[in-house]
């Protein structure tokens, strides 16, 4: 009996000593979240001095691997949750059982989008076509603010045509063939998409949230075009306010300033180790520069930082912006939004 | 050099896939699923992979047609009509060579045409609004249904059938649709499952059904019969020109696979042939079907690279394999990638001529894969498609949908309802949804009747449709 328990005890063991970490992506293959982990793996295992997998659990809007991870994968130490700004929107406007606060943060990177227009647009006056999803929904509201200021969406239905089921490629290739009007990206692909389009413009850009002013600042990558509130001041004569403002704050804070994030769950052993790892990975400068090279020149919170971040987020979480964008997508948008009431409940 | 190796590794496995009875591309490319990740460091090398195995497999799925008498794939059922009958008499090697000659030759001549001419092509891509693609949609419908199968009516149903399968999941508002509260439904229906049941078990399980009469090449007469058989591929330069023709024709067409093409060039040479008798082992009949086979496969490229709609049912399993590479068929990044057409036409290309070479000087030996009992590849490559299909999640709910798919594919096979007409109803379902509602959120009737191509479109479709029904003597291609 000794020896048989002796042989499980060595089997366990050995079982323990050859757990790999394990990046969890809700997606396919192929994917742009899957990519970014894959490349990230690539250089962090490198820190690590251990191999990183990948494992795939894609399904319902990841919907699928979200659950999975919450539910049971999360209890198990080398798990790490690979997550994108969509889950973030997800988070916010649909009935996710996943909540952010339940996990410990170790490291984020953020985005900015930028928002371009056909030159011959006149936003003012004209209608703004544009490929609308549960995606673009902070561009939405950009726009609502925009052609209404603080009365929006008076207009809005009169002054839009939202095309709904477009690709981003599909939608690359309707701008360029002017059937939409409005079009956006991420840095690295306006530049590569849109800069070169010749009837193309800059509209608009939202800026970088500043989680210690609790605005957004000015992306100095795109230092000469304007944030949605420079445009609204120059429009409207004073800077934006109210409820509307505030769901479209939440919501463009919370889908770019976690664009891709990696999670444990809370108390994880192994947390430390990993945020040191992406310290060093990022303090690399040939590491850094592969990263950039292939992920964009976008800036990354780790460790404390990156949970002063997410708490600044949260912050921004309160049932008026909530209910008005759910409101706002049901109404306005008619897309399917479900009021979580206990996000605000968890917050307090 | 790596690409090289890759390119060989492909002929090598689509040669197999082809050469075993009825297992043909579509199976081989569903069955390297589980191994497509192992490219995405380099995503230009699984391209090279791939299209080596279409290539190779429609060259090699002629040797279970002549030898066997059971096509390697659907593509080649017209060349085993004088194929098989070649053999009986003792004129495998004839038969053969001739067989690879023409299709090696016309793969080259129209595979040049389409690759070479692809990047240009991408210009056309601006000259296709929303209203062109809506239209180029509805013309895959019109010619799945009305002009691959016999049965249009029933064609019109596998249709349907196909459209509300691949419609469960989200619909454009972010409401679920038909997925009865199982959240593994949200994200619809994947397309693996779908082309396994329909296609893949099927055709294996009909493998088992079939009885094989097995032919053989003997040493003696091969070398002969090889010179004699390349020599009648250029001697009746006419017919391979014709079904090569025909192949590249049907190609372009979306949802149309190598089985019509084969079979318009084989009716075509028996027409032009009034006095001569087929059926019996007459080598213009082996010649003309085996024009139209590589040059389907290379043109089906131009509607699946430029529209990301698939040319035939292999194309849609090819747009799903380069989507877990991130490369989007049918997309404007693709549009300008010259180094994804320089691997696609390098691969097509060699892979056709080194394939060509290979079966006309080794087709004695590599003929003896054709003999292996089937009982001995059947669990594996059972298994292989089935582990495939169960690459989504894993779960018992992959199993499940297998099994459904499964069902409707052998019911459909069973009472003639048209599995490629189901297939591209699947694969569109969405596609047309989303296209309808913004043509029409975009565009008035009046714009519409303004844009020529769209016009020229819902003409072609109107002629598909008419000639469709008028023609009742059609042959039974699927």
């Amino acid at each position: 009996m000794k020896n048989i328990f002796m042989i499980l005890t060595s089997l366990m063991v050995l079982i323990s000593c050859s757990k790999k970490f394990t990046f969890i992506v809700p997606q396919k293959p192929g994917g742009g979240t899957s990519i970014w982990a894959t490349i990230v793996a690539e250089e962090l295992e490198k820190k690590l001095g251990e191999k990183i997998i990948i494992r795939h659990i894609p399904g319902a809007r990841d919907q699928i691997g979200f659950e999975k991870f919450h539910k049971t994968l999360r209890f198990d130490d080398y798990m790490i949750m690979v997550s994108h700004g969509g889950n973030a929107v997800s988070f916010l406007q649909e009935n996710v059982i996943y909540d952010y606060a339940d996990y410990d943060v170790i490291a984020i990177m953020h985005n900015n989008i930028i928002v371009s227009r056909d030159k011959n647009l006149n936003w003012q006056s004209n209608v703004l076509i544009y490929s609308l999803h549960s995606g673009t929904v902070p561009e939405s509201l950009a726009l609502a603010l925009l052609i209404d200021g603080h009365n929006a969406p008076k207009n809005w239905k009169k002054r839009t045509i939202l095309i709904k089921g477009m690709s981003q490629s599909e939608n690359r290739l309707a701008f360029r063939r002017r059937e939409v009007n409005i079009t956006r990206e991420n840095p690295a692909a306006h530049l590569k998409h849109v800069q070169g389009v010749e009837h193309a413009e800059i509209f608009f850009n939202h800026g970088l949230y500043n989680p210690l002013t609790g605005k957004f600042d000015k992306d100095p990558n795109f230092p000469d075009s304007f944030t949605m509130e420079e445009l609204y001041k120059k429009k409207w004569g004073e800077s934006s306010s109210g409820s509307l403002y505030n769901a479209y704050k939440m919501v463009k804070a919370w889908r770019d300033g976690i664009q891709k994030a990696l999670w444990v769950n809370k108390g994880n052993p192994n947390r430390d180790r990993l945020r040191k790892a992406v310290t060093d990975m990022l303090n690399d400068p040939e590491a850094r520069i592969r990263l950039q090279k292939k992920l964009g020149k976008y800036p990354w919170d780790i460790g404390e930082n990156a949970v002063y971040y997410v708490k600044a987020l949260y912050r921004l979480l309160n049932r008026d912006a909530m209910q008005t964008l759910v409101k706002f997508n049901r109404e306005q948008l008619g897309l399917d939004s479900y009021y979580n009431e206990k996000r605000v409940q968890k917050k307090n | 050099m790596e690409e090289i190796i890759v390119l060989l590794l492909g002929i090598t496995y689509g040669l197999i896939i082809g050469i075993i009875p009825v297992v043909g591309a579509t199976t081989g490319l569903v069955a390297l699923y589980p191994f497509i990740g192992y490219f995405s460091h380099n995503p230009y090398l699984g391209v090279v992979f791939c299209v080596a195995v279409v290539a190779a497999s429609t060259t090699g799925d002629t040797f279970s047609g002549i030898l066997l008498g059971i096509p390697g794939a659907n593509s080649a059922a017209a060349t085993m009509v004088d194929g098989f009958p070649l053999a009986l008499k003792g004129k495998a090697a004839y038969a053969l060579s001739a067989a690879f000659t023409v299709s090696t030759s016309n793969g080259l001549l129209w595979g040049s045409l389409t690759f070479l001419l692809l990047p240009l092509y991408a210009k056309i891509i601006l000259k296709f609004g929303i209203p062109e693609l809506f239209a180029f949609a509805l013309l895959a419908f019109a010619s799945v249904g009305f002009v691959s199968s016999k049965y249009w009516f029933r064609s019109l149903i596998a249709i349907i059938i196909g459209i509300l399968i691949g419609l469960v999941g989200i619909d454009v508002n972010a409401s679920p649709r038909w997925t009865f509260g199982w959240d593994y439904l949200l994200d619809g229906v994947q397309l693996i499952p779908v082309v396994v049941g329909l296609f893949a078990v099927p055709e294996l399980l009909d493998g088992l059904r079939k009885r094989m009469k097995t032919t053989a090449i003997k040493a003696k007469d091969f070398k002969n019969q090889t010179f004699e058989g390349i020599k009648a591929g250029y001697k009746h330069w006419r017919f391979s020109l014709l079904g090569g023709f025909i192949g590249s024709i049907i190609g372009i067409l979306p949802g149309l696979g190598g089985a019509i093409a084969d079979w318009l060039a084989y009716g075509q040479t028996v027409a032009m042939n009034p006095s001569e008798t087929f059926g019996n082992g007459n080598i213009k009949g082996v010649i003309g079907c085996e024009g139209a086979n590589n040059a389907q496969k290379a043109s089906s490229f131009i509607p699946t690279v430029l529209f990301g709609i698939p040319g035939a049912p292999f194309a849609a399993v090819l747009i799903s394999l380069f989507m877990y590479l991130n490369i989007e068929m049918g997309s404007i990044e693709l549009a300008n990638d010259t180094r994804f057409f320089n691997y696609l036409s390098f691969s097509f290309l060699v892979a056709t001529f080194l394939t060509g070479i290979i079966c006309i000087f080794l087709c004695r030996f590599i003929a003896k894969i054709s003999v292996v009992p089937y009982k001995h590849y059947f669990p594996v490559l059972m298994a292989l498609v089935i582990w495939a299909s169960m690459q989504y999640t894993g779960g018992w709910e992959d199993f499940v949908i297998l099994l459904i798919m499964c069902i409707i594919g052998i019911a459909a096979k069973q009472l003639k309802f048209s599995r490629p007409s189901l297939l591209i109803g699947f694969i569109l379902a969405e596609r047309i949804e989303k296209l309808s509602l913004q043509t029409f959120k975009l565009y008035n009737l009046s714009d519409l009747f303004r844009r020529p191509i769209f016009m020229v479109l819902i003409i072609f479709i109107t002629l598909i449709i008419v000639t469709g029904l008028k023609n009742r003597n059609r042959l039974e291609y699927n």
